[in-house]
This record gives C-alpha cells, sequence and structure tokens, in this order.
C-alpha cells in the first residue's frame, strides 16, 4: 500500500494538474502548487474519496501543507478506523 | 467637543455579546426608547414623549382600494375582496390594521363595499372616501358607512389654482358645510387635509381645525371630527429643528397640542417623492399621530405611499411583540399580489422575491456559519422565508453548500459539507470561467444539476 504522503501527492497531482514528483511536503497548496478557492475544496473532497473518510471542514482548510496534508489525514484515518501506511 | 470625550476601555470577552435584548432574532429587531423628544417651537422647547408609543393605541391605516388603486388599473371586485381579507389577517383580531376606505362612486365600488362587509371581518373597518361636496355625502349615507374621508384640500395651491375658490372663508365654509352634514346624518368625517406639508397653517390650516373641533363639541365621540394629515407630494421631514410646514413633529405639535385634536383622531397619510415616506410615517406615529394610513407595498400615487408592511414590521419593533399580527400572511399577499401583475421590485424589503437573497461568497459563509449574521431576522418564521443564496461567479463553494442544504431542507448536523458539493460548485465556477455565462444560476437549472452531480444525495433527501 502506498504511504499516506505518497497518496496525497498523487490526489494533488490530479487536481492541480501537476508533476507529482515535483511536489514536497513542504509546500504550500496555494502559494506554492496554485491551488485556488474552489481547488482546495476540491483537494478536500478527493482527499476523503481516496481516504474513505469525512473532514471537518474548518480542520481541513486550515492545513496549508502537503505534509501537513499528510498528518492531518493520517489523524483522521486513525479515528475512523481507516488503516493506512504512515 | 473636549467635554464629551471619555475614554472607553475594552470590556474583553471570550464569548459573543449578540444584544439580544435589541436584537432578539425571533422578532424584529427592537426600537428602545429612553427619552422624550425636544424640538424648539415658537421660541419654547417642548417635550415629545417618544417612550409612551408603546403604550399608546397606535394603528395601521389602510388605502391599498384608494390611493393604491390611483396608480394602477383598477383591480377586480374579486381582487379587493380577497386583498381585504388578507389585510384582515394581516392586522389580526387585535385590529392592528384598523381601517381601510373605499370609493363610493360607481356600481361596482359599492358591490365591492358589500362583499367585504360580507366577510365578516370586524378589522379592517370599512370606511368611505369623498370629495368635500354635499352631492358626494348621499354616496356614504346610502352605503351605510359610518365614517368617511372628505377631501379638504388646504394648501393655496390646491384652494386657489384647483378648486378656484374665491377666497380661504369662501373654501373654509364649504368644508364646513360637508362636515356639519355629515355630522347631521351621524356619520363621522374625517377631513382629509391635503397638501398640508404645503399649506399656509397660521393662515388656513389651523383656523379649519379650529372651526372643526367647535363643530365636534357637543358630538358623540365615535362622530366627532377625524384629521389625516396628507403629505401629498412627499414634502415631510422628520429632522428635528426642521421648519414649518415641512417638519413632521411641528404640524402635529400644532394640530395636537395647539388646536386640541387627540392623537386617536388623528392620522398620517405620505408620499415617498423624497424617499422618505416610511420613516416619515413612523414619526408621525412617535410624535402623537395614532394612525399611519399606508397601502400594501406602497403602491400608490405617483412614488406611492407608506408600505403598510414596512408599518407593520415598525410596529411590532416600536411594541416589543406581536400583537396578534399574522406576518407570514405579508408574503401570501405579496405573492398574490405578483400573481395579479403587481410589478414587487425583486430587491424590495420584506416582499421582494430576493429582500434576503445574498449572491456574496463572503456573505453565503457567513449564513452557513450563523444564519443571523446576515439575515435581518428569523425569515423563515415570521415570513416563510429563510435566507437564500443566489448563485454567481461571486458566490463560491459556500454559496453552493448553502443552497443544496436549503434545497434538501437540512439543518444541523444533518447539513452537508462543502466538500460534498465540489462537483457541483465547480460546474458553476465553470459556468463564467469557461463558458463565459453572464447570468445567475436558476434554482431549476441548479435541480438539474444537482441530480446528476450529486445522485446520492438525491436519492437519499428527495427520494427519487
Amino acid at each position: 500500500m502506498a504511504t499516506v504522503l505518497e497518496r496525497i501527492k498523487a490526489v494533488t497531482a490530479r487536481v492541480l494538474n501537476a508533476d507529482p514528483a515535483e511536489i514536497r511536503p513542504e509546500h504550500y497548496f496555494t502559494v506554492d502548487l496554485g491551488a485556488e478557492s474552489v481547488q482546495s475544496v476540491e483537494l478536500v473532497a478527493s482527499f476523503e474519496e481516496e481516504f474513505g473518510i469525512d473532514m471537518d471542514e474548518e480542520e481541513a482548510l486550515s492545513i496549508e501543507t502537503v505534509g501537513g496534508a499528510a498528518e492531518f489525514i493520517t489523524q483522521v484515518c486513525k479515528r475512523q478506523g481507516v488503516p493506512v501506511e504512515e | 467637543m473636549d467635554e464629551a470625550r471619555k475614554p472607553h476601555p475594552l470590556v474583553d470577552a471570550t464569548e459573543a455579546n449578540l444584544l439580544e435584548e435589541t436584537f432578539p432574532y425571533d422578532l424584529p429587531p427592537l426600537i428602545h426608547l429612553d427619552a422624550p423628544a425636544v424640538e424648539i417651537i415658537d421660541g419654547r422647547p417642548v417635550e415629545f414623549d417618544l417612550p409612551s408609543v408603546r403604550a399608546r393605541d397606535i394603528c395601521i391605516t389602510d388605502t391599498t382600494f384608494r390611493d393604491g388603486q390611483q396608480a394602477r388599473p383598477p383591480y377586480t371586485i374579486d381582487q379587493m375582496v380577497r386583498i381585504y381579507d388578507l389585510l384582515a389577517r394581516i392586522g389580526g383580531p387585535g385590529g392592528v390594521v384598523r381601517q381601510t376606505e373605499f370609493f363610493l362612486y360607481t356600481k361596482n365600488d359599492r358591490e365591492t363595499l358589500d362583499r367585504c362587509r360580507a366577510l365578516g371581518h370586524r378589522y379592517p373597518e370599512c370606511t368611505g372616501w369623498i370629495r368635500a361636496v354635499k352631492g358626494d355625502f348621499r354616496l356614504v349615507r346610502e352605503a351605510g358607512l359610518r365614517e368617511s374621508g372628505l377631501l379638504t384640500s388646504c394648501s393655496d395651491y390646491h384652494i386657489f389654482h384647483k378648486l378656484k375658490f374665491a377666497s380661504r372663508r369662501a373654501c373654509l365654509e364649504s368644508y364646513c358645510e360637508v362636515v356639519a352634514a355629515a355630522l347631521a346624518a351621524g356619520i363621522r368625517p374625517r377631513c382629509h387635509l391635503e397638501d398640508v406639508t404645503r399649506a399656509d397653517l397660521d393662515g388656513f390650516v389651523l383656523p379649519f381645525v379650529d372651526r372643526l373641533m367647535e363643530m365636534s363639541r357637543g358630538a358623540p365621540e365615535e362622530l366627532t371630527v377625524k384629521i389625516r394629515l396628507c403629505d401629498t407630494m412627499g414634502f415631510g421631514v422628520s429632522y428635528p429643528g426642521a421648519r414649518l410646514p415641512r417638519s413632521i413633529p411641528k404640524l402635529i405639535y400644532k394640530l395636537n397640542r395647539e388646536c386640541g385634536v387627540p392623537g386617536e383622531r388623528l392620522e398620517w397619510h405620505g408620499h415617498n417623492d423624497f424617499h422618505k415616506v416610511h420613516v416619515n410615517g413612523a414619526t408621525a406615529w412617535l410624535y402623537g399621530c395614532n394612525a399611519l394610513n399606508a397601502t400594501l407595498f406602497g403602491f400608490g400615487e405617483r412614488t406611492g405611499n407608506p408600505p403598510l408592511e414596512g408599518a407593520i414590521f415598525e410596529y411590532i419593533a416600536l411594541k416589543g411583540g406581536l400583537c396578534g399580527i399574522d406576518t407570514a400572511a405579508i408574503t401570501e399577499a405579496a405573492d398574490y399580489m405578483r400573481s395579479i401583475g403587481l410589478p414587487i421590485p425583486d430587491n424590495y424589503p420584506f416582499a421582494g422575491r430576493n429582500f434576503n437573497t445574498t449572491s456574496a461568497g463572503i456573505h453565503a459563509g457567513g449564513l452557513r456559519q450563523d444564519e443571523r449574521i446576515y439575515n435581518i431576522f428569523d425569515t423563515a418564521k415570521l415570513l416563510g422565508r429563510p435566507p437564500r443564496v443566489a448563485l454567481t461567479d461571486k458566490t463560491g463553494v459556500d454559496g453552493v453548500a448553502h443552497w443544496v442544504n436549503e434545497f434538501f431542507g437540512l439543518k444541523g448536523d444533518r447539513r452537508i459539507t462543502k466538500f460534498k458539493c465540489h462537483k457541483l460548485a465547480r460546474w458553476v465556477i465553470d459556468q463564467y470561467e469557461v463558458h463565459g455565462r453572464l447570468t445567475s444560476i436558476s434554482d431549476e437549472e441548479l435541480q438539474v444539476q444537482t441530480r446528476e452531480l450529486m445522485p446520492e444525495y438525491w436519492q437519499k433527501f428527495k427520494g427519487q
């Protein structure tokens, strides 16, 4: 199973039309990867679909970086009983 | 100015102060009046007990069928009967909408009156409206009415240039002849002082009113002359310190205290030529006129009259409660009036299709978090109209999510997050950014897209 970070990079690349090899954990979704307002929502929605979880709106949209998303989603998966490769 | 200055230290808080004593939300915002107002009149300070409006028997009278009808093609009899029924519901059994007035000149006028009375409502009471000529007065007698308005135009514009009286005295005597006839026939005269905010008060109006008060002495209370102050051209102003004849506080003072006309026999009738019609009417209430004459949705001559539904919400705000008013009937009245061709603008307060619709994304976001942020009061409860979002390129995902939840009727914890609406949000944004759309998106279009893009939710909440 791919790690959480790898899966997040893949989803991000698909939603933002970017090269997954270029995406780093320290990258900001907006500033570095160019995510606009609706794309931020599409990213979170895609993460929910990818991992089979539901995320709190405020908490999810407060995550700014790829690495931060990996940490947050790992915690959510644990809370919601979804097995993941960290 | 330096004497008024004082420091204002922050009052820190960790919980919101929502000022619910003034903004209860289940009522319109309340108007708390703490102190009297003072006007300088004839060189002396005069106090007006504004807080007393809460206890005084203020009311609304209606002229939808008279002034309201002068501004449009005539209503049919059936339409007027329906509107009358709605007025009764709006005002409630306590008679907040106390009276309405009818023309009495044609067979249709008379049939309308008879059919309205046949509904059996105590309020609004039916009254007549005639010119101040003896020949018209028989119409009131024949209609069996107990009160009628008489047009007693009182500015020299009218006395000399319209009515062509030779003198003010000739005019006064002519009016008084009809008033005397009314009293003799047991009908209460209501003298409409047309164009009073452009009249020579000391020269004609106040002497005329003195005479009317004299004629009322000795008459039973229910026959004593009533006075309607008609701001025919919308010249009235509410501003403290304004000069007569435009000053509404001073006008009311002159009639109420100098001439001795009690508040329950004073009525205000306005027009909106200078955008002041609603506030002027409320000002009249505050300064001693018990009745505010209004029309449904403000339709009336030229720019219209005080909007009755505006007066209703002002009444509630001043009284601190509903007092038997059925505010939801306002929405029913608006829908009915639109159905018979009355053009209520979409952004018209309380009744327009979009009066509580937002297109701005930031407002939609606020609405989603707490409806009270961007909704004037509980419009769902009071008007059957929950706040809505109109989707455009400015509305954002918050707006789409708000629309979806309203469409599915989801509240509280059942509401769908904006993440679940992302496909619909993308569709909306692409309408503008990809397809160059310039118009807002209709509810019908959104329903079609919701069914296609959110099928699992459609199935769950629409069961189709």
